[in-house]
C-alpha cells in the first residue's frame, strides 16, 4: 500500500501545480473585463448591444467618438446573442460591480427589466435626446408611471412581399383596404399555392388585423392591465384573420417562425412560387428574388430586382391608409447598477446626435428620431419601411408580457382560431388566462 | 452463471478492501473530489434549496427581500393539473427513449463483434462523427430532414409511393412530434451506449461462448444467459445514465417546437423549468421543480441504483 | 438487431464440431455477411445528418431547403466558412474552449482517479455516503442553478476566467467519472504493484510502469467522456463567461443562430460553424480511438 499512498501524493501535487498553474494566467484577464474602477475620470464603460444588427462601422464611429468627447475614459461594446440577452441581463444587471453600462434590449423585453428598477430613470434626458420626435410605440414601451426607462434604439418594420407577375396574370393590382386584400389572396390561392403565407400560430403577423380594427390585445387602468380579447373590435379583426388564414393560406397551423420569402421565390426546378404573397420584415428582400452571382462568386438572391415579377405593398387599413403593423427593433437603457452613470449619459447623447441617426439609417436601420428617417433612402422599399412604421404598434407594456411569450400563450390561442374554433369563446376563455398573467400573477 | 464466476475472480484477489489500515489515506485520496463537489455544486444546491421556499421572481433578483414562504411553492405546483401531466408525459418519454437507446445501443454493439475488422471500424466512424455534432446543429438537420415542405423523408417517402406524406406534417401532432423527437435523441445517444457495451463484451471470452455452443444453447439463450449477466454492470449504468439525461431533455424539444409545434401538449419537464425560470422568471417555482424533478429521477431510476449500489458492496 | 447475436456467436465457432460443415459453414457467411450489410446501412444512416451538415455548410444559403432535395454539393462555395470565420469571435473562442475542455479533462481525471482509489481499494467511515452522494448529485437538473453559479463566481471575481467555469464543469463531470473508473481500479491488482517492487522496482517506478499502463484504457474513456461535455456544454458558459472575449465555441456559434430586425438566419454559416466546432472533437477521437473502444467502461466489468 505504500505505493499507492506515494503515488496519490505525487497525483496531489500535481494537481495543486495544476490548479496553481491554471489561476495566474486568468487573473490577469478578469481585470481586463470586470472594469470595476468607480472613478467618475478615467473609466471604462461597457456597452452591450444585441445580435450583429449594428455594423461594425456605427460600432468604431461610438467607441471613437465617445474617447474623443471623454479624454481618459473607454467604451467597450460587446455583442450578446438575441436569445440569451435575458439571462444573461438577469445576472449581471443588479450585479454592481460587473454590469453593462448601457444595454440594447428588444422592445418588448423592456416592460420586463423597466418595472422591476433594472434600469436609470432617464425622464431628464427625453427632450435632449429627441423628445417627441422619438418613436412613440417604442417610447411607450420604455415607460413606467410617466417616466422614461428605455428609448427606441432603431425599428425595422413589416410589410407585404408579393408576386407582381401572378397578381398580374389574375387581373389584381395591390389593394387599399384590407377586405379588398382578403379577397385578392382567397382568389389567388391554389392547392399548391397560397394566397397569402401565413402560418397558424403567427400571432406576430396576424395581431395587425387586431389593430386595424381598432382593437386591443390589452388595456391598461390605474396600474392594473386587462386582456380585451373580447372586445367587439378585437373579434371583429380576429375573425377577419381567421377568414383570410382559412381561405388563402395553404400553410399548417402549428407553423410559427416561418421563413415566409422562401415561398415566394420559384420553385428549384424553375417551377410555381408557393405562395403570391407573404408579410415579413424589411430585410426579407435580400432572401427573395432571383438566382444571381454575387462579386465572391456565390449564388445569391438579386433582392428583387426584377420589378415585374417582385414587387411590394403596405398592408392596408380598414378604410385604406395603412394598417397598424407589429413592428421589431430594439430598445436603449442604462443599467440603474451602473457605477457610472454620467459617462452612460454621454454616450446615449451620442447614440441620439443627428451624425449618428443618420448612420443608422444609411445602414438601412430605421432611426429612433423621425427627423432622419430619410437618411434611409428614398426607394420604395424606404418609403414602405418608414409608412408602416409610422402606423406602427407594440404588443402591451405589461408586467407579465416575457412570461405570456414564454409560456406560448398566443401561439396557443392563434392555433385554436386557425383550426376554426369560435372566436368568441375562445377570447373569453383566453381572457381569463391572460389578464391575470398580464398583471404578474400566473 | 459459473462461468462468469470464473473469469471475475481473479481480477478480486487484489482489490480486496484493507480494511482499518491506514484510515487517513482514503480521506486524503477524496479531498479533490469532495472540494470540487462542495465548491462547484454546494452553494448552488444551497441556494436552489432555499429559493425553492420563498417568494423569488426578478423583483427579488434586483434587489427587493425574498419573502420566506414555507412550501407554497410546492403545494402551488403539485396542485396543478399541468404539472402532473408533463410529469407524467416526461417519465413515459424518458423510459420509452431510454429503453429504446439501450436497446439499439446493445444490438449495434453485437453487430460491431460480429462483422470483419473493416465493417466495423466505417460502423464506429459512423457513430463517433454522430457523437461530435454540435447539439444545435444536429437538432437543426433532423428538422430540415422532417421539415413538410422540402424535407427529404417526406420527398422519399412520396418517392416510394407513400402520396399522403407530401406536405405531411410531422411537428404538427403531439405523437408524432414525439416519435421525431425520440428519433433525434436516440440517434444521439446511442454511439455512447453502442461503444459502451462493445467495449464490455469485448471482456466476454470467446471460449465461454464456446463452451456454450457445444453444449447446445441457442443464439438467444446465449445472450440471455451468458452475455447479459456478464455485461450487466455496464448495462445498468449506462441505462441509468439515459434515465438521468432523457428525464430532464430541453434542448431538442425546445428546438423542434420553435419550427411550429402545439407547445403546450409537448412540453416535457426540462421545458417547464425553463419557462418558469428564464421564461416566467419566476426562480423559485423553477427551483421548486428541479427539486421535484430530482426526486422524481430518484423514484423512476431507483432499481438500477440499488443494483449499482448492491454490486457496489459485493 | 438479434441477427448479430448468432454469428457473434459462431465466430469462435471453427473448432467447434458440426454434424453437417459445409451446410454450417454457409450459414455462417451468409449470416457474416447479413450482418455487413446491416453494419454498413447503420452507419450510413448514422452519419447521414453528419453528412447533410457538411453538405449544407458547403451550400449557398439561396440553394439551401429545396425541393427537390439535391445529395450532392450542386454549386459548392466556401463563402460560409469564410463569413463564419471572419469579424468573428473565433480564433479566441476557439483558444478558451481549448483551456477549458483541457483543464476540466485533466482536472475531472485527476480527481476521480484519486476517488476511484479510495472508494474501490478502502472500507471507511463514510464511504457508501460519498458513493450515494455522487450518484444522486449527478440526477439535479442544471437549469435552475444558474442565477447561484453567477452570484458564486461574482462574488469571487472569476466571471469570465477559465478556472470558474471549469469548476463548474468538474463538479457535474467527476460524479459520473467517478463511477467509471472506479471499475478500472479494482481491475488492477494490487499485488501486481507489490510483486514489481520486490522485483525492484521503486515505489514510484511500480506505478508508472505497472499500474498506470493497466489504467490507461480508462482514464482515456473517461477523458473522451469529459471532453465531450466539455467541449459543447452552453448554459453554464453563458452566465460563467458574460464577456464577448471570453466566448468558448458553443457561446461564439450561439451569435449566428438569431434572426434580427436586420436579418434572417444564415443557416450556411451555422451548419459551417457547426463543422469548425466538431473537427476538434472528431481529430481527438481519431487520436485516442484505438484505447477508447478497447477501455471504455470495460472496468466495470471486473468490479
Amino acid at each position: 500500500m505504500k505505493i499507492l499512498r506515494s503515488a496519490a501524493f505525487a497525483l496531489a501535487g500535481v494537481t495543486l501545480l495544476a490548479a496553481c498553474s491554471s489561476t495566474t494566467p486568468e487573473a490577469s484577464d478578469s481585470t481586463s473585463t470586470d472594469g470595476g474602477s468607480s472613478a467618475a475620470e478615467g473609466a471604462e464603460i461597457t456597452m452591450w448591444v444585441a445580435g450583429g444588427d449594428t455594423p461594425q462601422a456605427l460600432r468604431d464611429y461610438l467607441i471613437s467618438t465617445f474617447a474623443e468627447e471623454n479624454p481618459g475614459s473607454t467604451l467597450v461594446i460587446e455583442e450578446q446573442a438575441w436569445g440569451d440577452l435575458v439571462t444573461k441581463l438577469t445576472t449581471a444587471l443588479p450585479d454592481a460591480e460587473n454590469t453593462p453600462d448601457v444595454v440594447e434590449i428588444g422592445n418588448t423585453q423592456s416592460p420586463t427589466f423597466t418595472t422591476v428598477g433594472a434600469f436609470a430613470d432617464i425622464s431628464d434626458m427625453y427632450e435632449e435626446l429627441g423628445g417627441d420626435k422619438l418613436l412613440q410605440s417604442f417610447v411607450d414601451v420604455g415607460m413606467v408611471d410617466g417616466k422614461n426607462y428605455a428609448l427606441p434604439y432603431y425599428f425595422g418594420s413589416r410589410y407585404m412581399f408579393y408576386r407582381k407577375d401572378i397578381w398580374d396574370a389574375a387581373g389584381l393590382t395591390a389593394p387599399t383596404t384590407l377586405s379588398e386584400f382578403s379577397d385578392d389572396v382567397k382568389q389567388l390561392r391554389t392547392d399548391s399555392m397560397s394566397g397569402f403565407a401565413m402560418g397558424g400560430q403567427d400571432w406576430r403577423n396576424g395581431i395587425s388585423w387586431v389593430f386595424a380594427n381598432g382593437g386591443e390585445l390589452a388595456t391598461e387602468d390605474g396600474g392594473t392591465w386587462t386582456s380585451t380579447l373580447s372586445d367587439p373590435n378585437t373579434i371583429k379583426g380576429l375573425e377577419m384573420w381567421q377568414d383570410i388564414y382559412q381561405n388563402a393560406s395553404n400553410l399548417p397551423s402549428t407553423e410559427r417562425d416561418v421563413a415566409y420569402w422562401d415561398f415566394l421565390n420559384d420553385a428549384a426546378d424553375g417551377g410555381a412560387p408557393e405562395a403570391a404573397t407573404i408579410m415579413a420584415p424589411g430585410w426579407a428582400r435580400w432572401s427573395i428574388g432571383d438566382l444571381t452571382t454575387n462579386d465572391a462568386g456565390d449564388e445569391v438572391r438579386d433582392g428583387m430586382a426584377d420589378d415585374s415579377k417582385y414587387d411590394i405593398f403596405a398592408l392596408p387599413g380598414v378604410d385604406g391608409g395603412v394598417a397598424p403593423v407589429f413592428a421589431g427593433g430594439s430598445n436603449l437603457a442604462i443599467s440603474a447598477a451602473s457605477q457610472h452613470q454620467d459617462l452612460a449619459r454621454n454616450l446615449l447623447t451620442i447614440i441620439y446626435s443627428p451624425e449618428y441617426q443618420q448612420m443608422l439609417g444609411e445602414n438601412g436601420l430605421g432611426p429612433a428620431n423621425s427627423d432622419y428617417v430619410s437618411s434611409l433612402g428614398d426607394d420604395k422599399f424606404a418609403q414602405t419601411m418608414i409608412e408602416t412604421a409610422a402606423a406602427s404598434k407594440l404588443t402591451p407594456a405589461a408586467p407579465g408580457w416575457a412570461a405570456i411569450e414564454a409560456a406560448f400563450v398566443y401561439e396557443d390561442l392563434f392555433q385554436k382560431i386557425a383550426e376554426g374554433g369560435d372566436v368568441t369563446a375562445l377570447a373569453a376563455q383566453y381572457d381569463e388566462t391572460l389578464t391575470p398573467m398580464l398583471n404578474g400573477q400566473g | 452463471m459459473s462461468t462468469m464466476t470464473e473469469t471475475r475472480a481473479p481480477a478480486r484477489t487484489g482489490a480486496e478492501p484493507r480494511r482499518g489500515r491506514r484510515p487517513r489515506l482514503p480521506y486524503l485520496l477524496l479531498i479533490p473530489a469532495v472540494a470540487v463537489l462542495l465548491l462547484g455544486m454546494g452553494y448552488p444546491v444551497y441556494w436552489q434549496v432555499i429559493t425553492s421556499l420563498q417568494q423569488y421572481g426578478l423583483a427579488q433578483q434586483f434587489g427587493q427581500p425574498p419573502e420566506f414562504v414555507g412550501l407554497t411553492n410546492y403545494s402551488a405546483i403539485l396542485t396543478d393539473g399541468y404539472f402532473w401531466t408533463v410529469a407524467l408525459r416526461s417519465v413515459v418519454f424518458c423510459l420509452v427513449n431510454a429503453f429504446v437507446t439501450v436497446a439499439i445501443g446493445v444490438g449495434v454493439a453485437l453487430l460491431m463483434r460480429a462483422v470483419p475488422t473493416v465493417v466495423r471500424i466505417i460502423l464506429q466512424v459512423g457513430l463517433l462523427v454522430a457523437w461530435a455534432m454540435p447539439l444545435v446543429a444536429a437538432v437543426t438537420v433532423w428538422k430540415w430532414l422532417f421539415d413538410w415542405r422540402t424535407g427529404v423523408v417526406n420527398w422519399l417517402l412520396t418517392q416510394l409511393g407513400a402520396s399522403g406524406f407530401d406536405g405531411h406534417n410531422w411537428l404538427a401532432q403531439p405523437l408524432s412530434f414525439f416519435l421525431v423527437a425520440t428519433v433525434i435523441i436516440v440517434w444521439m445517444s446511442v454511439p455512447f451506449v453502442a461503444l459502451s457495451v462493445y467495449a464490455a463484451l469485448t471482456q466476454v471470452p470467446d471460449e465461454v461462448l464456446e463452451a456454450a455452443t457445444i453444449d447446445g444453447a441457442g443464439p438467444t439463450k446465449i445472450f440471455r444467459w451468458i452475455i447479459v449477466p456478464m455485461i450487466r454492470p455496464v448495462l445498468s449504468i449506462v441505462l441509468l445514465l439515459q434515465i438521468i439525461w432523457d428525464l430532464r431533455v430541453f434542448a431538442q424539444i425546445r428546438l423542434l417546437q420553435d419550427s411550429g409545434a402545439p407547445v403546450r401538449e409537448t412540453n416535457l419537464l426540462g421545458n417547464y423549468i425553463y419557462e418558469l425560470g428564464i421564461g416566467r422568471q419566476d426562480f423559485a417555482s423553477a427551483a421548486a421543480v428541479s427539486i421535484l424533478v430530482l426526486a422524481l429521477t430518484i423514484a423512476v431510476s431507483w432499481p438500477y441504483v440499488r443494483s449499482l449500489l448492491a454490486e457496489d458492496r459485493s | 438487431m438479434s441477427i448479430a447475436t448468432p454469428s457473434a456467436v459462431g465466430r469462435s465457432a471453427p473448432a467447434r464440431p458440426a454434424p453437417r460443415p459445409s451446410a454450417a459453414r454457409a450459414r455462417r457467411v451468409a449470416g457474416r455477411v447479413l450482418a455487413s450489410v446491416v453494419a454498413l446501412v447503420v452507419a450510413a444512416l448514422w452519419a447521414f445528418p453528419v453528412y447533410w451538415m457538411v453538405l449544407s455548410a458547403f451550400t449557398p444559403t439561396a440553394r439551401l431547403r429545396v425541393t427537390p432535395p439535391s445529395f450532392w454539393p450542386e454549386s459548392p462555395t466556401t463563402s460560409n466558412f469564410s463569413g463564419a470565420v471572419t469579424g468573428t469571435n473565433f480564433g479566441s473562442a476557439l483558444k478558451m474552449s481549448l483551456a477549458v475542455t483541457g483543464l476540466t479533462v485533466v482536472a475531472v481525471l485527476l480527481f476521480a482517479f484519486l476517488a476511484a482509489l479510495a472508494i474501490s481499494r478502502f472500507r471507511f467511515r463514510g464511504r457508501t455516503a460519498f458513493v450515494i452522494t455522487v450518484l444522486v448529485v449527478q440526477m439535479l437538473p442544471a437549469e435552475g442553478l444558474f442565477i447561484a453559479q453567477y452570484k458564486m463566481l461574482a462574488t469571487a471575481g472569476m466571471l469570465n476566467t477559465v478556472v470558474g467555469v471549469s469548476l463548474f464543469y468538474v463538479a457535474a463531470i467527476v460524479p459520473f467519472t467517478v463511477w467509471m473508473l472506479r471499475g478500472f481500479v479494482a481491475g488492477v491488482p494490487a499485488d501486481l504493484e507489490e510483486a514489481a517492487m520486490i522485483d525492484g522496482l521503486s515505489r514510484s517506478q511500480a506505478f508508472f510502469r505497472i499500474t498506470l499502463p493497466l489504467l490507461a484504457p480508462g482514464l482515456v474513456a473517461a477523458g473522451v467522456y469529459a471532453f465531450l461535455q466539455a467541449w459543447n456544454e452552453f448554459t453554464v458558459a453563458l452566465v460563467a463567461l458574460p464577456a464577448e472575449s471570453a466566448q468558448t465555441l458553443p457561446l461564439w456559434l450561439r451569435g449566428f443562430l438569431a434572426a434580427s430586425a436586420n436579418r434572417g438566419v444564415d443557416w450556411g454559416e451555422v451548419m459551417a460553424a457547426s463543422t469548425l466546432i466538431a473537427i476538434p472533437v472528431i481529430v481527438f477521437f481519431v487520436l485516442v480511438q484505438n484505447r477508447m473502444t478497447s477501455g471504455l467502461v470495460s472496468g466495470a466489468v471486473k468490479g
